[in-house]
C-alpha cells in the first residue's frame, strides 16, 4: 500500500484532524456544512475552509434536549458534537435549505451552538425552469454577500480559481471511481467512499495534491480480484466504514453509488464560462439530484438504472438514515423500478450510533447469495 | 365528518349541523361532479385560484383528519407500511396513499380522484415527496408552489419568485381545464377570503373572555370550512353564523367548559382519534384550550388592492414557514392575548416542521412567562404509538401544578 492509501485510515478516526491542523497552520476560519449543496466554492474564495459535518457514531447526551428521538441520527449526533464543544475548531455554520429536520436543525444550531457565523442559503426546491434559476441565483448572491460581511470580499477572479480548483478535484474523484468501473479490485469500496468524503473535510487544493498521489499509486497497481459480486448503493450520507469492509469481506463490493458524500459530492463540473455565482448556481442542478429536490423532468429511477447499468452493478442496496423522509418516501418506486428491471434489492435503515454489523451481515449475505445463483 | 366531530364541547355548538351540512355538500360534490375538474391541493395551498377557476379542491390533509378522528387512519397505512413506505413517515401521507389503493376513507369509496395537483411547500418538505407519489399514483400534472422558508430573513427575492409561480401557476390551471382565468372573478374569490378571513378572526378572537365561549378541539372541527373553501359564499355565510353563536354565549356567559379556572394554548395538529378523551379531561379539570398555533394558520391577510403580492406574501410567511425564534413572538404573543395559564405542546412523529423545535419553545416560553408547559409524545393519526394511560397522568400533573 502506498503512502496516499495510507492516509485514508487516519481519515476515518479522526475526520476533523485536518481541518484542526489547518487552522493551527494558517490562522484561518473554518465553516462547517452539513449538506453537499453548500456553496463551497464561495467559502473557498474568501480564504476560509468549508467541512462537512456529518455527525458520527456515539451516543448523544445534550442533543436530546433539543431534538425529539424521532429525528434522525445525522442531526442528532451532530448537534451534540456542537453542543459538547467538539467542533470547537469551526468559526461558523451555513444551513442548505433541504428537508424538513435541517431546516429547524438550522434554528436551533442558531440559538443554542454558540458560532460566530450562521448562515442559511434557502436554495429553492424546484430545480428546474426560469423562476426558480433566478431565484437561486439571487439567493446565492444574497448568501455571498452576507459571508462577505463576515469574510471579506470575494472577488469575481478568486471564486473563479476556487471553481477551477473544485473542478481538478471532481475530475480526479471521476477518474478514480472511473478505475473502479474498470477493475473495482483495485481499490476497496472503504477507501473509494473514503476519499470521496475527505474531499470535504481538507483543504481543496491539498486534497488534489492527496487525490494526484492515489491515483499514481492505483495506475502502478496490475489487474486484481475482480470475482466480487458488484453492488449500487443508495442513500444520502453514508459513513459507517465497518459496514462497507464487511460487504467486502462477504465477497461484494460497492462499485458505485448515489450518496451525497460519495458519487453525487463530486459529480457534474462547475461550468467555467459563465459569471461565478451563476456558474455555481448551474453546477447545483446540473449535479446527480438529491430527493428533496423537485424535478419533472428527471426520472430518479431512470437514472439510477443507467447508472446501475453502466456500473455493471448486479444489485443494490438502499442505506438510508432512520426517519429520512425524503429518502423514505422515494424508496418504494425505486425498489420498484429495480425489481422490474431485474435488480435485486436491499434496504438497510440505520442510525448512527446503533448499528450492528452483524444483523446487516445476514441480510447482506442473503442478496449476495441471491446474486449469485 | 366522523362521530368523533360531534358534540366535542361539553355545550353543543349550534352551528355544528350547518358545518357538517357545508362539508357533506363539498364532499358529495366532488365525488359526483362530471364537469369540475378535482384537484388535490396542501393545506396551505392558494386554493382562492382553485375557487376562481372553478376547480374543486380535495384537501388529503382533511380527510386523514378525518380518517384520524374515526380511527381508521391505522388500517390505511397499513396499506402504505405493505407497499414500502416507512411507518416513520407522515401518518396523513401513509392514510392517504394507502386510500388511493384501497379507494377507501372516512368517505365512502374514498377521496375522488385528482386530475391533477396543486402542492405548497409552505408547511412541510413532506408534502413534496407525498404529492410527487401521487402524481406517479395517478398519473397525473403536479404543480409545486415553492415558497422559501424564512429564517432570519424575508427577502424581496423570495416574494417575487412566489409572486412569479401565482402567475405560472395560472398558466397551469389554464391548460389543465382548458378555461380562460379571469382576473375579475378572482378577486371577488379573494374578497370573499378575506371576508371569511376576518370571520374566522373575529370566532378565534371569542375565546379571548372569561369563560371561553369554545375550546381549540371545537376550533378544530369547525376549521373545515376555512381550510378547504375559503372564497366561497358559503364560507363567509357559515362564521357569521358561527361568530354570531360565539358572541350570543359571551353575551349569555356561557363556558365551553364549565366553571373555567385554567386557560390554556395547544400546539401543534390534534391528535385526531384522542379529540374526545383529551376534551373531557382537560374539561374534568377545569382547564380550557383557549387558543392554539394551528388553527390561527389560515388567519392569512390578503391586500384586496394587490392580491397577488400580498398572497405570495402572506402563503411565504405562514406559522410553519418560519424559524422557531419568530415562531416564539407569536407563541407568547397568543398567550397574552387569551391570558393563558400555560402552554400544551403536541410533539407529532409524522410533522417535523411544527414538532423539532419544540423543547426550545417550550423552555423559552417558561422562561420568558414564568407558565408551565406540557409536551405530549404522539402523532396525529396514528394511535398505534398513543399511550392514553400515560397521557392523563402527565396532564392531571400539569393542571395540578399550575
Amino acid at each position: 500500500m502506498g503512502a496516499g492509501l495510507e492516509k485514508l485510515a487516519a481519515l476515518r478516526e479522526d475526520p476533523y484532524a485536518p481541518a484542526r491542523s489547518w487552522k493551527e497552520r494558517t490562522g484561518g476560519k473554518v465553516i462547517g456544512y452539513f449538506c453537499s449543496l453548500a456553496p463551497e466554492e464561495m467559502i473557498h474564495a474568501a480564504g476560509a475552509l468549508p467541512v462537512r459535518i456529518s455527525g458520527e457514531n456515539r451516543v448523544i447526551s445534550k442533543s436530546g434536549a433539543h431534538l425529539q428521538s424521532y429525528c434522525c441520527s445525522l442531526a442528532r449526533t451532530g448537534l451534540d458534537m456542537a453542543l459538547e464543544g467538539e467542533l470547537s475548531f469551526l468559526d461558523g455554520t451555513v444551513f442548505v435549505h433541504t428537508c424538513d429536520t435541517m431546516q429547524r436543525l438550522s434554528d436551533i444550531w442558531r440559538l443554542n451552538a454558540g458560532f460566530v457565523f450562521h448562515g442559511d442559503v434557502v436554495l429553492p426546491v424546484r430545480f428546474e425552469g426560469d423562476l426558480a434559476r433566478d431565484y437561486e441565483v439571487k439567493e446565492l448572491s444574497y448568501f455571498k454577500e452576507r459571508l462577505e460581511e463576515y469574510l471579506g470580499d470575494i472577488p469575481d477572479d478568486a471564486l473563479a480559481e476556487s471553481i477551477k480548483t473544485y473542478n481538478r478535484n471532481r475530475s480526479l474523484l471521476s477518474e478514480i471511481y472511473g478505475l473502479r468501473l474498470e477493475n473495482p479490485g483495485v481499490l476497496s469500496s472503504v477507501d473509494a467512499l473514503t476519499l470521496a468524503h475527505s474531499s470535504a473535510l481538507m483543504e481543496k487544493s491539498e486534497h488534489n495534491t492527496f487525490l494526484e498521489e492515489v491515483l499514481e499509486e492505483l495506475k502502478s497497481t496490475g489487474p486484481a480480484d475482480g470475482s466480487k459480486v458488484r453492488l449500487f448503493g443508495v442513500g444520502s450520507l453514508m459513513d459507517q466504514w465497518d459496514f462497507l469492509g464487511m460487504l467486502e469481506a462477504v465477497g461484494a463490493t460497492m462499485v458505485d453509488d448515489d450518496f451525497c458524500n460519495g458519487r453525487r459530492y463530486f459529480d457534474a463540473l462547475t461550468p467555467e464560462d459563465l459569471a461565478p455565482v451563476e456558474a455555481v448556481a448551474a453546477r447545483l442542478w446540473e449535479r446527480e439530484s438529491c430527493p428533496c429536490k423537485h424535478l419533472t423532468k428527471r426520472d430518479r429511477a431512470a437514472r439510477l438504472l443507467d447508472r446501475i447499468r453502466r456500473s455493471d452493478a448486479r444489485g443494490a442496496f438502499f442505506f438510508l438514515f432512520k426517519f429520512c423522509e425524503p429518502h423514505g418516501f422515494d424508496y418504494p418506486y425505486l425498489k420498484a423500478a429495480f425489481d422490474k428491471a431485474g435488480i435485486p434489492s436491499l434496504l438497510l435503515e440505520i442510525e448512527q450510533g446503533s448499528v450492528s454489523i452483524e444483523q446487516l451481515r445476514t441480510r447482506v449475505e442473503a442478496l449476495v447469495e441471491t446474486i449469485k445463483i | 365528518m366522523s362521530d368523533e366531530g360531534d358534540n366535542l364541547s361539553l355545550t353543543q355548538i349550534k352551528a355544528t349541523d350547518q358545518m357538517k351540512q357545508l362539508m357533506v355538500e363539498y364532499y358529495i360534490e366532488a365525488k359526483t361532479t362530471t364537469e369540475k375538474p378535482i384537484c388535490w391541493i396542501t393545506s396551505g395551498g392558494p386554493v382562492e385560484f382553485l375557487i376562481a377557476m372553478d376547480v374543486i379542491p380535495v384537501y388529503p390533509e382533511n380527510h386523514g383528519a378525518m380518517c384520524g378522528a374515526a380511527k381508521i387512519a391505522p388500517g390505511l397505512a397499513e396499506t402504505a407500511e405493505e407497499m414500502g413506505f416507512s411507518r416513520d413517515l407522515c401518518s396523513y401521507a401513509r392514510a392517504d396513499i394507502g386510500g388511493a389503493v384501497k379507494q377507501d376513507g372516512a368517505i365512502p369509496g374514498g377521496l375522488p380522484k385528482p386530475d391533477f395537483l396543486l402542492c405548497c411547500n409552505n408547511i412541510c418538505g413532506t408534502v413534496t415527496k407525498w404529492y410527487e407519489e401521487l402524481s406517479r399514483y395517478f398519473d397525473v400534472p403536479m404543480f409545486l408552489m415553492d415558497t422559501p422558508f424564512i429564517h432570519t430573513t424575508k427577502t424581496k427575492h423570495a416574494t417575487e419568485y412566489v409572486r412569479q409561480q401565482c402567475l405560472e401557476l395560472v398558466g397551469f390551471l389554464e391548460k389543465q381545464t382548458g378555461r380562460e382565468f379571469s382576473l375579475e372573478k378572482f378577486a371577488e374569490v379573494a374578497l370573499r377570503s378575506v371576508a371569511a378571513v376576518e370571520l374566522w378572526k373575529g370566532v378565534l378572537k371569542t375565546a379571548e373572555s372569561r369563560p371561553s365561549p369554545f375550546t381549540c378541539f371545537d376550533a378544530f372541527i369547525h376549521m373545515a370550512p376555512i381550510v378547504t373553501l375559503r372564497g366561497t359564499q358559503q364560507v363567509v355565510d357559515y362564521y357569521e353564523l358561527l361568530k354570531g353563536e360565539m358572541e350570543q354565549r359571551i353575551a349569555d356567559g356561557i363556558g365551553a367548559v364549565p366553571e373555567e379556572k385554567y386557560r390554556l394554548v395547544w400546539d401543534n395538529i390534534p391528535i385526531w382519534y384522542a379529540m374526545r378523551s383529551l376534551g373531557n379531561l382537560f374539561a374534568s379539570n377545569q382547564a380550557c384550550l383557549v387558543a392554539d398555533t394551528y388553527t390561527t394558520a389560515w388567519a392569512v391577510d390578503i391586500k384586496i388592492d394587490d392580491p397577488l403580492t400580498s398572497m405570495a406574501d402572506a402563503y411565504t410567511k405562514v406559522y410553519l414557514n418560519i424559524a422557531i425564534d419568530i415562531m416564539l413572538d407569536q407563541l407568547l404573543g397568543l398567550m397574552e392575548k387569551y391570558q393563558a395559564d400555560g402552554l400544551v405542546m403536541h410533539s407529532n412523529r409524522s410533522c417535523k416542521p411544527y414538532s423539532l423545535g419544540q423543547y426550545d419553545l417550550a423552555r423559552a416560553v417558561t422562561e420568558r412567562t414564568g407558565k408551565p408547559a406540557l409536551i405530549i409524545e404522539a402523532d396525529m393519526t396514528d394511535s398505534r404509538v398513543y399511550s392514553e394511560a400515560q397521557v392523563r397522568e402527565r396532564v392531571e400533573a400539569f393542571i395540578e401544578s399550575l
